[in-house]
């Protein structure tokens, strides 16, 4: 009886695991092939594989500067809206001041606007600073659509912090800022955690932004690039391929790094 | 010298509702363990942030050893808190749990080291330190929080309600570890709870509070013995004391007190405040109160008829609920392991009429000039 159950189980794992890896191992197939052996057939297995593509892609097809492009602003967006993230969810979680609720609301709210909705008045205001076309101007726009997510996130967590342990640190001799260093911070890293690899994969495949907000090929970021090899008549399947890939790795890398944290997220309920 | 001056300490959580705190004036001698008592929102844990530094002041002066504190933040006062829910740092091992304090004092490493491991010897700590909060007993995260404490070597140490969260066979023990601990150290020490038996034990005296203010401070057993008021001597006690609905018959010589339909002469005090026909509740608690089989001094007790309604054997001691004619409220009587009592019996309870108390109508206990009290 025992066995069967266990069979079974196996089962559903080894359906749901080919369910999940499946269009990943099908990308990686793609991308070691070229468009012509794919058109030939769609299935068949990378004989013989073109490792050279990679070299191709980075080099050639220009996916060196794209890759460089998004590393530099999804690294600095994620940066950034991690430490002002969490120093928001702290201050709305352990600090007791007028309008608090109403500020943490009107944060929250602005979740609900579609990105068509806000696109065009951010495409305004970048002009209008200069910002139109350039990383710096794309990195702010991202750390503004992803912050209020963050802090939701983040302020949830730290609400739960007991503020015992606040007052034993004030006890202790620890300044405010050091008790979020200290105290809050560490406690909160599955949390934040969490934050950083959904920022980090949300906006490394961003494309709506990208696409209005940038045009000069020296600052396209990786969906971008991704997007040149599809012409009107014709698409480079291959050669998309092998730019997803490139595009992935930087993602699976991250989340293999943060993932134990994140489940530790996921699953956190007591911090005493 | 660490002496805690509360004047007329009062805190208002918001502008024009009831304070939390109303005009709390108390001193803490040296070396003192003084316990805050009360029931759930008397007070005393908004005494004791105010005396940390965790709560503004309101009004009223705070100061430790003469020096006003009102404005120091709570890291320059010197005192170190254990609290309720141990606030433990879970991302630190014991080790750095105890060394946090220190560390921020800018203390050398070596002495460091040196203090966290006496205080892990002292408290039986020495093979956790490694360990993070979350692997430790409810027991040993207490001893940690008292560790922390202790380490820093503080002038004053205060506790809110550290033990109500552990169960109650280790509440025990960790009550003994605290006693000896003071002891020890001879350190002055605030402690807060709600509960009457940590109070009794650890206290050399007991603050009781009620409604934001201080209703009684005296020894523990002076407490117990002479309450100020009815609200003091039915929280002290465990059965409470008995109140009863009363009016006082003659004033003059002997008091003789209606209780229902028994007329009790008191044990010839006399009452300045009393006159004939007042309405007063008398008290008396129920391990005054006797049978025929067990009163050895005859001419010490008051009898009363009463029926005998509920009896509860606890083992070591019986709890015996009694009604008598005319009067409202049930009697409690704490009597022997095999009381001389039967349930649904009309039988003569005694009371020892030393051990009666009068309050007047606003709940005060009537001053009585006698010798015993």
């Amino acid at each position: 009886m025992a066995a069967a159950k266990r069979a079974a189980l196996l089962l559903v794992l080894c359906l749901y695991t080919a369910f999940a890896a499946g269009p990943f191992v099908w990308a990686a197939m793609l991308s070691l092939r070229t468009t012509t052996e794919i058109h030939r057939n769609h299935f068949a297995p990378p004989n013989p594989a073109h490792w050279d593509k990679f070299a191709e892609a980075w080099f050639t097809s220009n996916y060196g500067v794209y890759f460089t492009n998004s590393t530099q602003v999804v690294v600095s967006a994620v940066v950034i809206l991690t430490l002002v993230g969490s120093m928001a969810a702290h201050c709305l979680a352990r600090y007791r001041f007028r309008l608090n609720r109403l500020i943490y609301f009107v944060l929250f709210s602005t979740i609900i606007f579609p990105p068509q909705i806000t696109i065009i008045s951010l495409f305004q205001i970048l002009v209008q600073y200069g910002l139109y076309n350039s990383k710096l101007g794309l990195t702010l726009v991202y750390v503004a659509i992803q912050l209020p997510l963050t802090i939701y996130i983040l302020e949830s967590f730290f609400a739960r912090i007991p503020s015992d342990l606040f007052d034993a640190a004030r006890i202790d001799g620890y300044s405010d800022w050091e008790i979020f260093w200290r105290v809050s911070l560490p406690i909160a890293l599955p949390a934040v955690a969490t934050t950083v690899i959904l920022n980090f994969i949300l906006l490394w495949n961003e494309f709506l932004y990208a696409v209005v907000l940038i045009t000069e090929e020296a600052n396209r970021t990786l969906p971008l690039g991704i997007q040149r090899f599809i012409g009107d008549t014709q698409e480079d399947v291959g050669m998309i391929a092998t730019g997803l890939m490139i595009a992935i790795i930087p993602v699976v890398v991250i989340y293999a790094f943060f993932s134990e944290r994140l489940i530790q997220g996921m699953t956190a309920g007591a911090v005493k | 010298m660490s002496i805690v001056t509360l004047d007329k300490l009062t805190k208002f959580y918001e502008r024009g509702q009831v304070p939390a705190a109303d005009a709390v004036s108390l001193e803490v001698r040296h070396g003192e363990f003084m316990v805050l008592l009360g029931p759930s929102g008397c007070g005393k844990t908004t005494t004791l942030r105010m005396i940390a530094g965790l709560e503004p002041i309101s009004s009223g002066t705070l100061s430790i050893d003469g020096r006003v504190v009102n404005n120091v933040p709570a890291k320059d006062r010197d005192i170190a808190m254990v609290f309720q829910s141990y606030a433990l740092y879970p991302h630190m091992s014991v080790a750095d749990n105890l060394a946090f304090g220190l560390k921020r004092r800018s203390v050398e490493r070596a002495e460091i080291a040196r203090r966290v491991a006496a205080v892990a010897d002292t408290l039986g700590l020495a093979g956790l330190l490694d360990r993070k909060p979350h692997a430790l007993s409810g027991g040993q995260r207490q001893r940690v929080a008292l560790g922390r404490a202790i380490v820093r070597d503080p002038k004053v140490f205060l506790f809110d309600e550290p033990l109500s969260n552990l169960d109650a066979s280790l509440r025990v023990s960790t009550r003994g570890e605290i006693g000896k601990l003071h002891r020890r150290l001879g350190a002055t020490m605030i402690y807060v709870t709600h509960d009457q038996v940590e109070a009794m034990t650890l206290g050399q005296r007991i603050c009781i509070m009620n409604g934001g203010r201080i209703v009684q401070v005296g020894a523990p057993l002076e407490v117990y013995k002479r309450p100020a008021n009815t609200f003091v001597a039915s929280f002290l006690g465990n059965p409470p004391m008995n109140l009863l609905p009363a009016r006082v018959r003659k004033a003059n010589g002997p008091l003789l007190v209606e209780l229902g339909q028994h007329s009790l002469e008191l044990a010839a005090p006399r009452y300045p405040a009393l006159t004939a026909g007042s309405e007063v509740t008398l008290g008396i608690r129920p391990e005054n109160i006797a049978t025929a089989a067990n009163a050895a001094q005859g001419g010490r007790f008051a009898s009363i008829e009463a029926e005998i309604v509920q009896i509860e054997a606890l083992g070591a001691e019986s709890i015996v609920s009694a009604r008598i004619p005319g009067v409202a409220s049930e009697l409690l009587a704490r009597l022997g392991p095999d009381p001389d009592a039967a349930l649904g019996e009309r039988r003569a309870l005694l009371l020892d009429r030393h051990a009666i108390h009068l309050f007047d109508a606003a709940g005060v206990r009537l001053a009585r000039h006698d010798a015993v009290a």
